[in-house]
């Protein structure tokens, strides 16, 4: 067992868990927070996407360990959280959003990326979020949503 | 019509999806819920002689193991044939079958029950080529039936034999696809529940097709269809697939719930599902074809073959699509089809988007393009000569009249839309000067069958409610599987009634509440379930109209138009009452305000000896034109645009409408390039998805979209169907691409890299690998007994390592995907928050990483990336973003996967590793310690704390890298080159370090070819030159592999052209 304090959508949190429990456990287990997603356990397809101290992370290989004051956000910080709720906007007017399984991890990564660079090139959003996968879409109305975006000015 | 349909609206279930809120099936809990996990069989085929539950019974948190024993009611479920048992008895068909699910207080403790169970086995022979299991001499896979063939559709029109014997031209060729996993990004999960009010269950999850899981489930359980209340939850994707395997799942935690009296959740990880859940059919597919020399085709003979895998499932429907559109959108007058689907011992198969289609579209289209390339015609002649008209006859003789048949108008528009004239000129002569790089334009078209045809019931229900205070609830008995059903049959609702589609709320379908809508398949869900509530609308319309018509003075319903949630009087507009006030006084009057809405499809019909019939009500036409560029020296094929035209009727919902295409286009790039399913000897090898490769945001081209509109009579506002047709003729386009890129026909998807160069895939030849054998035991995959310390410092990490039995966590990206298959407890010390392993450091001579940097910091640096260029290029492939920022380089060497990504360039960059341990300290070049695959110098007690890379401190340096992957992100590395020349003022080559990356037993520099270049310019001789010495190298070290005829000759293309890309900088610099 371990006891790890960290933090998670800027509230402190204490837990004793498991030393085998990944973050995507602890989030959804342990803190009730389901808005992130396991699709396949191995880090390919993003679904389980974060945000650990300002970088997006696969919350299926961080394990608790690695969570001593840490700072995590997820997509349940979206109503507090600027620009995650000006790509959500975006995302419902491009159509981004059909099956909506891989949108949580989408989001925390678009959100990481124009936390570091407001205005990045359309290599530099496919480089941010080759690590996110997506069936439904084909991807394309994801990036016309952070491309309208970043033109509104973050 | 309202101004809403066809412009693009915001979905409905949009907000909560965004949100993270939506409730998924995994999201689900309940009080006192347990976890479920399956015992697969561990072999093929064969019969199970024992299976012993007793140890896995006792172990902790197990409160129920269902075997078959246990089933109450009918162990055989399936919707057109009973041959599929949810929990086997003792008769093994495919890798997938589950003989035990076991009920735990947690997953963990219900998988490692599940691992404990014992089974005992007497093999058979796996049956894999359908071509053998055809033969009616070959071993039953289902004894119980007398033949391995599942179904047999035949297609007479004419006389297709006769007319080929005199046919002035005949061609023939086979045509092969593989299998294809669905990969939604959500895997499968169903929990069951005990209903007390019924005495039966309730079934929540990912589920597609709520009413065949009802009927499975009922008659697994031996319950009335009444006692059985199925609701989806919000899906992850499914297209097509989460219907028999969700009614698989469903059974087994039904009867756990019925077992333990307590909720049961069943959930599965990726593995699972690739092992379990059904695929797309593989086809073989022979077309004899008899044409004019003009290429009028004058009769075809098609035989297909198709892999049902373990159980019938759906095959029966899939094939027969296909033999209805086999010989494609063409005109011909004598047609015989036969296909066959038959069982074999591979993963059973069954509904995928397209359902039949995308694999004859690839083979009929390349087909047609063949024949064009023989009669010396153009690919959009053959189509204009032989494509249908209005008023054609199909193959199965039906009259296409009753709708707009909008063939050649689809590929006119893509034609436009794409420049495809322009394009094909401007290919031909960029091709005849450009070497390594071949362009290609391609295209396909096809026609389809909207809804179930005359192969099922076709019928769909709705209820519409419109409450006291105007709001209106819809249900519908159609599912949303993610596609946007919610939105357009919302948006249709409200355009009927005239009110804001904010003023509609769409509530789940669930089995007990509205009747059996029929399965949300074949691109049925707004033509069906529009219809429905288009019904439902106009039996609400007419009650409420009842109530106002005095008011408004009109006698008849059609003098009143509905809109803008106002009622008015069609020739006297202001003359209206507000939909709101009309409302409360029909509720006030005591009329109903509800409606069930029910369409029944219009009548088609098929005669099953002769294939003849009226298969589908209306049919949709598309075209699409693929751009691809082929990397002649490796096989990679880069889509570079889609032009897709489609005819859907109507548009509803605009937004939704691209999406389908944007989607399917991207699924049909995975089906014609990437997606290549391993399977040897029944069991599937691409276990994951970092095995079986779908597209990545980089692997998609621009995709234009082009929604044609021809209303059709049958459906709502005229709209038709949109799901599949994207799906079906990427692939087709892509391969008719590539055979204009290389001037060379192609008869197989995918066109992996192997298929491209070799024209066949290569496969691992079945050994176990010495990681294998050290973790022999099976094991379900998921992280077990781990203990993880943290220590603070260095030198106690170093301390706890003296002892040998514990291994390294940093970045935790290797060994947490590795240590899910490990039995053992594992204790891991947690290195990566030690000081001592971060910073990136510089002196005069050195430049010093820290072996806990992670690699988002390593290419970041821009120190690293003016002095080794070759590093920052080479780490940037690592992965993704995500896996970049926790990875580390340390772990990254010290895995020494043969595939690691920064080890090539670092050898040749003459790096150190310094090593320590709490007792001494050693430098050694990373060349000698790395000894091998997954094998280093490390001692158990050491630590990698150090790499230490001299500074080559000269001008006139050079570097090239290439490294080459499946697919253009997230790839594993292929191979790669990496090369450093350092020349002096006369041009001579004075230093040269060329080192191999997942090529040999472990990346080296390749000496014999570095002394070929040194003490000589660079110059074209110069680099034809390395051929020899680089080959014979090859030879010896991998000449006998597997692997070796593909990567050999490209090895020695990539090498070459690094060098010339030197030589390319040194003449830009000049």
């Amino acid at each position: 067992m371990n006891t790890i304090n960290f933090e998670v959508n800027g509230k402190k949190v204490t837990l004793t868990v498991p030393d085998n429990m990944r973050l995507l456990d602890i989030l959804r287990d342990e803190l009730g927070l389901m808005g992130t997603k396991e699709g396949c356990g191995i880090g390919e397809c993003g679904a389980c996407t974060v945000i650990m101290n300002k970088e997006a992370v696969n919350s299926c290989l961080v394990l608790a360990t690695h969570l001593q004051d840490a700072k995590i956000e997820t997509i349940e910080n979206l109503d507090k959280d600027k620009i995650l709720s000006l790509l959500k906007e975006a995302f419902l007017d491009h159509g981004a959003i059909q099956c909506g399984f891989c949108t949580p991890g989408m989001l925390m990564s678009a959100k990481a990326l124009l936390d570091k660079n407001p205005n990045p090139t359309i290599d530099e959003i496919k480089t941010d979020l080759e690590g996110n996968l997506c069936r439904c879409t084909g991807y394309i109305p994801i990036i016309q949503s952070i491309q309208a975006v970043i033109k509104k000015g973050v | 019509m309202g101004k809403s349909i066809g412009t693009k609206v915001r979905r409905i279930d949009g907000m909560q999806k965004a949100t993270g809120k939506a409730i998924y099936g995994d999201d689900i809990t309940l009080p006192g819920m347990l976890n479920a996990a399956v015992r697969y069989v561990d072999i093929a085929a064969g019969k199970i002689t024992n299976l012993d539950i007793s140890k896995a019974e006792k172990m902790p948190g197990v409160r129920a193991i269902a075997s078959y024993s246990d089933i109450i009611g009918s162990p055989r479920i399936g919707l057109v044939r009973q041959d599929h048992l949810p929990i086997i008895d003792d008769e093994i068909r495919y890798h997938g079958d589950v003989v035990a699910v076991v009920a735990a207080a947690s997953k963990i403790e219900a998988q490692a029950a599940a691992d404990a169970i014992e089974i005992s086995y007497q093999s058979y022979e796996p049956i894999t080529d359908p071509q053998e299991a055809v033969k009616p001499t070959t071993r039953l896979i289902h004894p119980e039936y007398n033949s391995n063939i599942v179904v047999h559709y035949p297609l007479i029109k004419g006389d297709a034999d006769k007319a080929l014997s005199e046919s002035e031209h005949v061609i023939e060729r086979t045509y092969n696809t593989g299998f294809v996993e669905h990969a939604y990004i959500e895997p499968e999960t169903v929990t069951a529940a005990p209903d007390h009010t019924t005495g039966g269950v309730q079934i929540y999850g990912s589920i597609q097709n709520q009413y065949t899981t009802r009927k499975m489930v009922a008659s697994f359980m031996g319950l009335n269809l009444n006692q059985v209340n199925v609701m989806p939850s919000n899906l992850g994707g499914s297209f097509g697939g989460k219907d028999d395997i969700a009614n698989c799942m469903a059974c087994r935690t039904a009867l756990l719930t019925k077992m333990t009296s307590k909720p049961v959740k069943l959930t599965y990880n990726r593995e699972n599902s690739i092992r379990e859940s059904y695929k797309r059919h593989p086809y073989i597919m022979k077309y004899k074809v008899g044409f004019r020399p003009d290429g009028k085709i004058k009769a075809m003979g098609i035989d297909i073959l198709a892999d049902s895998g373990a159980y019938g499932a759906l095959t029966f429907f899939v094939n027969w699509r296909s033999v209805v559109q086999a010989t494609g959108p063409y005109e011909i007058e004598h047609v015989r089809t036969d296909i066959k689907g038959v069982y074999t011992n591979n993963c059973y198969t069954s509904a995928f988007r397209g359902f039949g289609s995308p694999q004859i579209v690839f083979a009929q289209e390349s087909l047609m393009d063949e024949i064009a390339s023989l009669c010396n015609i153009s690919p959009l002649e053959i189509r204009r000569i032989n494509g249908y008209r209005q008023d054609s006859i199909t193959a199965s003789g039906q009259k296409l009249h009753k709708h707009t048949v909008s063939l050649q108008q689809v590929i006119d528009e893509a034609v436009a839309k794409s420049s495809y004239h322009d394009i094909r000129s401007e290919y031909k002569q960029k091709n005849e000067s450009s070497k390594r790089y071949k362009y290609g334009i391609g295209l396909a078209c096809s026609f389809r069958g909207c809804s179930l045809g005359a192969e099922g019931t076709d019928f769909s229900s709705a209820i519409v409610s419109v409450q006291a205070d105007s709001s209106v609830i819809v249900f519908v008995g159609v599912n949303e599987n993610g596609q946007g059903l919610r939105t357009s049959l919302s948006l249709i609702a409200a355009d009927a009634l005239g009110i804001n589609l904010g003023d509609i709320v769409f509530l789940e379908p669930q089995t007990s509440t509205i009747a059996d809508g029929g399965p949300t398949v074949a691109s049925r869900g707004t033509m069906v379930g529009g219809n429905a509530v288009l019904d439902a609308a106009q039996q609400i319309k007419s009650n409420i109209f009842s109530v106002i018509k005095d008011e408004l003075q009109v006698t008849k319903l059609e003098e009143t138009i509905w809109s803008d949630g106002k009622i008015c009087k069609a020739k006297s507009k202001n003359e209206f009452i507000s939909f709101k006030a009309a409302v409360q006084k029909t509720y006030a009057a005591g009329v109903n305000l509800s409606a069930y809405g029910w369409f029944k499809g219009p009548k088609v019909n098929w005669e099953e000896t002769t294939g003849q019939g009226d298969a589908y009500f209306t049919y949709v036409y598309g075209c699409q034109i693929a751009q691809v560029k082929v990397d002649t020296y490796t096989g990679k094929i880069e889509v570079e645009k889609v032009t897709a035209a489609h005819d859907v009727g109507k548009v509803i919902n605009r937004l939704g409408a691209e999406g389908q295409i944007f989607g399917g286009v991207t699924q049909g790039i995975g089906y014609g390039v990437l997606e290549d399913l391993n399977t040897q000897a029944g069991v599937i090898k691409s276990k994951n998805l970092d095995e079986y490769l779908i597209p990545t945001i980089k692997d998609v081209p621009h995709i234009e979209a082009i929604l044609v509109e021809n209303p059709d009579k049958y459906g709502p506002y005229g709209a038709k169907s949109l799901g599949e047709p994207p799906i079906e003729l990427t692939a087709a386009a892509i391969n008719n691409a590539y055979a204009f890129a290389c001037g060379k026909f192609n008869y197989r998807i995918p066109l992996t890299l192997e298929q491209v160069q070799l024209g066949k895939n290569l496969r691992k030849p079945e050994r176990q690998s010495a990681e294998k054998q050290a973790h022999n035991k099976r094991k379900s995959p998921y992280l077990a007994d781990i203990t993880t310390s943290k220590p603070k410092k260095l030198s106690a990490a170093l301390d706890i390592l003296a002892d040998e039995k514990h291994k390294i966590l940093a970045g935790g990206t290797d060994i947490l995907v590795t240590a899910r298959h490990v039995q053992t407890s594992l204790q891991l010390v947690d290195i990566s928050s030690l000081p001592e392993l971060k910073g990136i450091t510089e002196n005069e001579d050195e430049l010093i990483i820290s072996a806990g940097e992670t690699f988002s910091r390593i290419v970041s640096n821009s120190r690293i990336k003016k002095i080794f260029p070759l590093l920052v290029e080479a780490c940037k492939k690592i992965g993704s973003l995500q896996i970049r920022n926790r990875a580390t380089i340390g772990g990254n060497i010290v895995n020494a996967a043969p595939c690691a990504d920064s080890v090539p360039p670092l050898i040749a960059y003459d790096a150190k590793v310094k090593l320590v341990s709490s007792t001494k300290e050693r430098i050694i070049p990373l060349a000698t310690f790395i000894e091998h695959g997954y094998k280093t110098g490390i001692k158990k007690n050491e630590l990698l704390t150090e790499i230490i890379i001299p500074k080559l401190r000269t001008e006139n340096i050079y570097h090239s890298y290439y490294q080459l992957g499946r697919r253009n992100s997230m790839s594993i590395t292929r191979m790669s080159v990496s090369i450093i020349l350092i020349f002096d003022d006369k041009d001579i080559i004075t230093s040269a370090r060329l080192v191999d990356g997942a090529m040999f037993s472990r990346p080296q520099r390749i000496y014999d070819v570095e002394d070929k270049l040194l003490g000589n310019k660079l110059t074209d001789n110069l680099i034809l030159a390395i051929e020899k010495p680089l080959s014979d190298k090859i030879e010896s070290e991998i000449g006998g592999r597997w692997s070796a005829v593909y990567k050999k000759p490209v090895f020695i293309s990539l090498c070459q052209e690094a060098l010339l890309d030197i030589l390319r900088q040194r003449k830009e610099d000049k």
